[in-house]
């Protein structure tokens, strides 16, 4: 769990900046500007996947989708 | 399918809530609802896993839209520790017992009201997104890192978990 108390570097510039704007818009346009639609191979291709554990879920991503997608355990 | 947009996220919260289900927006989303700028596709949210909260999310999602069979149902019913829609309106994740996160009680006890949507506290979003391990969420890490600072900054009646 992160801590206030820990030592924490600058924020860097201009994700500040970043932080900044978003907070100047309102909360319908934040989400507008936030949920895009890509295609995901393998992953958007069946309506509905549930799995008994994260585990699971985990090595079937590891298993299943292109390693470039980023799913992967480091 | 189209982008979920603020008028299907305010869907679910007025049918999550007139159906009584007990659920927080986790992962980016939930980043973004507590102002964090960056993208993503789908929603997650971290249900909490009782048989009650199962049948209420099961006739909110119906109402919503989502095309669920039986099995289906039944699957989310009996809170199956992920559950990934793509049968509905919009793209949902459906996360039980995410990484990083004991008990959906704490995150409820440390969740953050957006104008109704309840999130998770920035710190479990970011506790889930670290004991997740994956190189997505590693390369995200830092700059949600900055973000939880400049919104502690300016949320000083948030808890600190």
């Amino acid at each position: 769990m992160e801590s206030a108390s820990q030592e924490s570097p600058a924020i860097p510039p201009e994700w500040l900046e970043e932080f900044e704007a978003a907070a100047r818009r309102p909360l319908k346009t934040r989400l507008r500007y936030a949920f895009i639609q890509t295609y995901k191979p393998v992953l958007d291709d069946a309506p509905f996947r549930a799995f008994a554990s994260m585990e699971e879920y985990r090595r079937w991503c590891e298993t299943n989708l292109p390693d470039w997608l980023g799913y992967g355990r480091v | 399918m189209a982008a979920f947009d603020y008028r299907q996220a305010r869907e679910i919260r007025d049918v999550f809530r007139s159906c009584h289900v007990r659920y927080l927006f986790l992962g980016k989303s939930g980043a973004i609802l507590l102002g964090y700028p960056d993208t993503t596709q789908d929603a997650d949210l971290f249900v909490e896993r009782s048989p009650k909260n199962g049948e209420a999310l099961v006739r909110a999602l119906r109402q919503l839209g989502f095309a669920l069979t039986e099995a289906q149902a039944g699957e989310i019913n009996r809170g199956k520790d992920f559950v990934q829609l793509k049968n509905g309106p919009f793209d949902l994740d459906l996360i039980f017992a995410p990484d990083g996160i004991e008990r959906f009680e704490d995150a409820w006890s440390r969740r953050v009201e957006v104008e109704g949507f309840p999130v998770c506290h920035i710190d479990d979003i970011i506790a889930s997104k670290a004991a997740t391990n994956r190189q997505k969420d590693r390369e995200s890490l830092p700059r949600l890192r900055s973000f939880r600072q400049y919104w502690l900054q300016h949320h000083r009646g948030s808890k600190e978990p």
